[in-house]
């Protein structure tokens, strides 16, 4: 399995938190070339499961589809597009950029961004209600082309870095979503430990919503969520990011079951895989909370890919990272 | 027409900031290989074309556009690899956090982009500032400064990396418009090989301030300046009428005055005359603002009489400046028109 272009596949199709549709039938597409039952759920969510032996415990591997991005709230009078933000996109990163607005036929539009004569105060990052959208459009036409509603990414090419690295838009999460594809690929033939439940959770960005209705469906034993977290960038506080390159992180907090995070961390020594340790000091922040918390509860780990920019067109990580997480997945369903 | 739009977009994608204007001017060379036309150039890299075997007409008129963009300069490697980017020329903090950039190092490019500090560390304040190019890095994905050293060094140049989109009604968007599109005019112009003798200057240097430009008119000394450019349209959502300066799709901009020149008042009425005549928009600017290579020539060689016609432009230096491709359409006619005026004149 080549991770570049499995990731490159995941991350070209929209997937704004709340309309996954077109990453969801990408990433189901793949998984079914694992596990042949995978299909859509009503909310977006991409699940399958495989069952070899009553007598397993289920084990579900999550990561969400969806993505940041924008929603057309409103078309005002002189033809420019107001929207809301779905997921916390960082606004910093929005004056003057080139988005499509996934209407009924894609189209095309500039973020609009003030000429220094009329911004007051430079220092000031766009708020939500100043953003608006150039379509090249007046009223009268968007209101046949556009509907209220529709969602609106931000365009950035996937691009290939030194060292491997990939800048592209969503990698936050279409990555974790390549890290459970690699271990799937890995496991090909192999005799597992558990039986298999895989979901790729819609709404992860507006509050882990997908996942907690998928995990009461999928009623797993215990479960993985694999995720982003924060790469290292210059004048970061210590502790608080993890280097590209430096392999998968597993988590530890709280919210998340002791015994699971020491045996993965074990597995990962044993095995050789390159890891560091995320330490957090209450809920994560991923769809590890949800899941969680569903039915009587579920024991859960979490694994990371360091990510640097999170929740901009630059999101930027490396590729080793994403084979270390799906090695320590695979590692872990064969033990 | 469509030869215009197809100059434009070669020469926006082609990165040429400020004294690196090398592409623009290659490009330039090759597509006027089988013109009639005498091409030079001086020690600055201004490239001047005319034809002498033309009809030499009453006055000696030039005709400008500069070749260079806004970009970036590399001004230093961390030792984790990152790297700290000046701005070339004006580029507003709103636009550079987030963005994929390219370097030009010898004849290769590395990809890039610029970034820092996620959304999710911000604390209080900070959340609602924009970052100053100054405190965010690019990243090239090296893992130290020896890496990067690989593949940068200190004073090479970066460019956004802005596809050239036709969008909605006829509008176009590209990097670099400010002011590739008076370059596709003036190559446009040549081609159309008009009967006089004029003097098309590609000028560099614009946007550190336009000094390519006085140096060329010394050496041209003409009689009147006609100067090709982008000026900034601010017709967009949330902003009163009495501060949007121009409007797209309302023709051709002829500016009275800006920050750097007071326009000559004879030509300035001569363009809405010929625009008038020509059934042709025409529209001033409706703010003191801004400046370009009129404001070196008009003051050159014991001063020349300069006009400047402007497309309306959109989100001027920023990677996504955006047009209306009819503007420039009656701009390259309306310049065509006022040359023959002026030779008369």
């Amino acid at each position: 399995m080549n991770l570049k272009e499995t990731l490159k596949i995941l991350c070209e199709p929209a997937g704004v938190a709340g309309s996954e549709n077109a990453a969801s039938e990408a990433a189901c597409e793949l998984l079914s070339e694992h596990i042949p039952n995978a299909e859509i759920d009503n909310f977006g969510t991409v699940a399958g499961s495989m069952k070899f032996d009553g007598n397993l415990p289920l084990l579900l591997l999550d990561a969400h589809i969806d993505e940041i991005g924008m929603i057309v709230k409103f078309i005002d009078d002189k033809g420019f597009l107001k929207v809301g933000r779905a997921g916390g996109i960082d606004r910093r990163a929005l004056p003057a950029s080139q988005v499509t607005i996934w209407s009924k036929k894609p189209i095309k539009g500039i973020v609009c961004t003030l000429p220094p004569h009329v911004i007051k105060d430079t220092v000031k990052a766009i708020k939500e209600d100043e953003i608006a959208i150039d379509c090249g459009f007046t009223k009268e036409e968007l209101d046949k082309l556009v509907s209220l509603g529709d969602p609106v990414t931000i365009d950035a090419q996937f691009t290939e870095l030194q060292n491997d690295r990939i800048t592209a838009r969503a990698l936050d999460d279409r990555a974790g979503v390549c890290a459970i594809l690699y271990a799937l690929y890995l496991l090909k033939g192999k005799k597992l430990k558990y039986n298999l439940a895989v979901t790729f959770s819609s709404q992860e960005e507006l509050g882990k919503r997908g996942a907690g209705i998928a995990a009461y469906s999928v009623n797993p034993d215990l479960a993985i969520a694999v995720d982003v977290s924060f790469g290292d960038y210059p004048g970061a506080k210590e502790n608080s990011t993890w280097k590209l390159g430096n392999g998968v992180m597993i988590g530890s907090a709280p919210s998340l079951d002791r015994g699971l995070f020491e045996d993965v961390t074990c597995i990962a020594k044993e095995k050789n895989i390159t890891h560091q340790i995320e330490v957090m000091s209450g809920k994560t922040s991923t769809d590890a909370d949800a899941v969680s918390i569903t039915r009587n509860g579920v024991k859960c780990a979490l694994l990371s890919i360091p990510l640097r920019n999170m929740h901009t067109p630059a999101e930027t990580l490396q590729l080793s990272d994403i084979e270390a997480t799906g090695q320590l997945i695979a590692e872990f369903i064969l033990r | 027409m469509e030869r215009i739009t197809n100059f434009l977009r070669d020469l926006c994608l082609l990165n040429a900031v400020s004294g690196d204007e090398l592409d623009i001017r290659k490009y330039i060379v090759n597509a006027l290989k089988d013109a009639s036309c005498e091409i030079s150039f001086d020690n600055l890299g201004n490239l001047i074309v005319r034809d002498k075997n033309k009809k030499k007409p009453k006055n000696k008129i030039m005709i400008c556009a500069h070749m260079d963009e806004v970009g970036f300069v590399v001004r230093g490697i961390t030792s984790d690899g990152f790297i700290s980017l000046s701005a070339v020329g004006g580029i507003s903090d709103s636009v550079v956090f987030g963005r994929h950039i390219c370097f030009k190092s010898g004849d290769s490019e590395i990809y890039g982009v610029i970034g820092g500090k996620p959304i999710h560390h911000l604390d209080g304040d900070e959340k609602d500032k924009q970052p100053k190019l100054s405190g965010i890095y690019a990243d090239i994905g090296a893992n130290s400064k020896n890496d990067a050293e690989k593949f940068i060094s200190l004073g090479d140049f970066a460019y956004f990396r802005s596809e050239f989109v036709k969008f909605g009604d006829n509008y176009i968007k590209g990097k670099a418009l400010d002011d590739r599109l008076g370059c596709a005019v003036m190559l446009d112009m040549i081609l159309s090989e008009l009967d006089i003798d004029m003097h098309f200057v590609f000028t560099v240097q614009e946007e550190i301030g336009a000094r390519g430009a006085g140096v060329a008119a010394y050496a041209v000394k003409p009689d009147f300046a006609l100067v090709l450019e982008a000026t900034t349209a601010c017709d967009i959502s949330g902003v009163e009428d009495e501060n949007q300066v121009c409007k797209i799709g309302n023709g051709t901009v002829v500016p009275f005055m800006d920050k750097s020149t007071v326009y000559d008042k004879q030509l300035y009425k001569l363009a809405f005359e010929t625009a008038a005549e020509n059934n042709l928009k025409c529209q001033t600017k409706t703010q003191i603002a801004g400046g370009n290579d009129s404001g070196t020539i008009h003051k050159t060689a014991g001063g020349i009489r300069t006009i400047c016609l402007a497309a309306p432009c959109r989100y001027l230096h920023s990677p996504s400046c955006v047009i209306k491709e009819d503007d420039l359409f009656e701009m390259r006619i309306l310049a065509e028109k006022m040359a023959y005026k002026i030779a008369e004149l």
